[in-house]
């Protein structure tokens, strides 16, 4: 047992954790994150995708106690408490990004990371901020379509919800 | 008429929970005073075996350790029964159910699960599908290896091969693939106030779900209640059961809920895979590269258990001349049992096996005659009113040719295109 402090979508806490536990397990069973999803357990899909402290990690290759003094976001931070979508997720949504859904908090996330850093990607730095997460559906084209949506949409109007409109496609 | 939805850019009904994060997939799923479950599964393709649970059961935290004798109907599949829900005394496959431990928490069951001592007697295999159909072959199953014999003749095939000036036989075969879907199979059962139980698990077929659950453990359809959260892909890999019969077993004995979650390792060991295929094909045309005749053998391997070979065997069969027209047609088909992963749905149900042998072997035929591959594609395409070996006549949607001739303008064969077409 080890007590690790870290924040969680802005909230900050002390946890007792296990020495085995991942960061996965942290987040899904003991704070009942389960928007972060364990696809493979060994780093090859993404699906457990999270930010920790701005970087892109997989949680299934983080333990518990390394993320001591870290601030984590997972997908339940982005949209609002008014029910008001992320321009991410709203530009996956209206492009059809969205297939069986397990990858998609984790696309949604590497998404985030890329477009914090780069707010006007490339498609080809949108395809190596994906490159981690694995759609088995293969939906990648509307993905890269949504991020290239959604990087217009925050450059235009910020946090206002996506009316923009590619003109090419 | 009004089209509402046809046409419209229309949002996805289960979009926004799943952007969010707030859909639940079975693993999602946690309720209280719940316990899970582990299944011990066969590393031996081909084995009777024993087991002792004498030091497994006492354990810290084991509740019960369920074996094929609690099952009281010990038999599932989507077509034949000939799956054990819990295997009694014989594995057909690694990854065959032998036990399903349940543990107040999912380390406990996995410690249990693996001291668990099992002792095989090993039995003699068979990997190959043709191996399995020679007299002498391992029995997988006691009735025999042959699951399913497909026919289809038309015409005279051994006239067609007197006219072809070209001639290409070829054996070609196809692996066994997993469908990979990205959400590990994850279920939950618990039992409801009126003793119904209610299995949560992400399936193709709650409605078959329901039914396999309520035959193996004698129950009343009613009894039983399938509720289908969602579903992380499938792509026919959650057609047959795998933990249902499991958790809802267990649920009714600890009248707790129950849940397990496989990890992806055990995902693979657990569902089934796509059928591989051993395909000989003797092909023959004319001097201007028109199909005369199709003689195809197709040997489908469908592993220990059934599933819906037959389904996925005549599928290939009924496709084995491609979308071309062929006057004389001779197929054979042969489904077997081998101590392989067992086969089942997967994309295409084997229309996807085929094409592999059918456009190897226009590609040998251009070669052969010193046509194109597309001048050969082009002259015997299925086209409307085209009959099919079958004996169907094509008389809707047929868009192989502007499918062909589009490819063609994209890939810059506009020439080659002209000098074919009438």
């Amino acid at each position: 047992m080890k007590t690790i402090q870290l924040t969680v979508n802005g909230k900050e806490m002390t946890l007792t954790v296990e020495a085995d536990q991942r960061l996965l397990d942290v987040l899904r069973n003991n704070l009942k994150l389960t928007g972060t999803k364990e696809g493979c357990g060994e780093g090859e899909c993404g699906a457990c995708t999270v930010i920790m402290d701005g970087a892109i990690v997989n949680s299934c290759l983080v333990m518990a106690f390394q993320a001591d003094g870290k601030s984590i976001q997972t997908i339940e931070a982005l949209d609002s408490e008014d029910g008001s979508l992320h321009p991410i997720q709203q530009a996956f949504l209206e492009e059809g990004a969205v297939q069986c859904g397990f990858c998609t908090p984790g696309m949604v996330l590497s998404a985030k990371a890329l477009l914090d850093k780069n707010p006007t990607p490339s498609k080809a730095d949108i395809q190596e901020g994906i490159s981690g997460n694995l759609c088995r559906c293969t939906g990648y084209h509307k993905i890269v379509e949504a991020v290239e949506k959604a990087a217009d949409t925050m450059k235009e109007g910020g946090e206002s919800h996506g009316t923009a409109r590619r003109g090419t496609k | 008429m009004a089209l509402r939805v046809v046409g419209q850019n229309e949002i996805r009904v289960d979009g926004k929970a799943k952007v969010t994060g707030k859909a639940l997939y079975p693993e999602d799923i946690y309720m209280d005073n719940m316990v899970f479950g582990k299944t011990l599964r066969s590393n031996r393709p081909h084995a009777h075996f024993t087991l002792n649970l004498e030091q497994a059961s006492q354990m810290p935290g084991v509740l019960r350790i369920f074996t094929a004798s609690d099952v009281p109907h010990n038999a599932h599949g989507v077509l034949f029964k000939d799956h054990e829900v819990i295997c009694r005394d014989k594995v057909r496959r690694v990854g065959d159910p032998m036990a399903f431990v349940v543990a107040e928490t999912e380390k406990e069951a996995t410690a249990a699960r693996d001291a668990i001592q099992v002792s095989y007697e090993d039995l003699p295999a068979v990997f190959d599908p043709e191996e399995a159909l020679k007299p002498g072959a391992p029995l997988v199953h006691e009735q025999g290896n042959l699951v399913y014999r497909f026919k289809l003749r038309r015409g005279d095939v051994a006239a067609g091969f007197q006219e072809s000036h070209a001639i290409v036989e070829q054996e070609y075969r196809t692996p066994m693939v997993d469908h990979a879907f990205l959400q590990p199979e994850s279920g939950l059962a618990y039992m409801e106030e009126d003793e119904r139980v209610v299995v949560c698990a992400a399936t193709q077929y709650p409605h078959f779900d329901q039914l396999e659950i309520a035959e193996a453990l004698a129950l009343p359809t009613e009894q039983v209640k399938v509720v289908n959260p969602a579903v992380g892909g499938a792509f026919g890999g959650r057609e047959d059961v795998t933990m249902q019969i499991h958790l809802a077993l267990a649920a009714q004995h600890l009248k707790r809920p129950v849940k397990t979650t496989y990890s992806r390792e055990e995902s693979f060991y657990a569902h089934s895979k796509r059928h591989a295929m051993v395909m000989r094909l003797k092909t023959g045309a004319d001097r201007e590269g028109n199909l005369l005749a199709t003689q195809v053998t197709i040997y489908s391997d469908t592993g220990a258990y059934a599933s819906w070979a037959i389904n996925v065997l005549r599928k290939a069969g009924v496709h084995a001349t491609g979308p071309y027209v062929i006057p004389h047609v001779h197929v054979d088909g042969y489904s077997a049992y081998t101590n392989n992963p067992y086969a089942g749905a997967m994309r295409g149900f084997g229309a996807t096996q085929i094409p592999i042998a059918h456009e190897m072997q226009m590609d040998a035929l251009a070669e052969l005659l010193g046509i194109s591959p597309l001048e050969i594609r082009l002259k015997n395409a299925f086209v409307p009113g085209s009959v099919t070996a079958t004996g169907q006549t094509l008389s809707e949607s047929v868009p192989l040719v502007e499918c062909l001739e589009a490819v063609a303008e994209k890939l810059g064969l506009k020439q080659s295109l002209r000098e074919v077409s009438p």
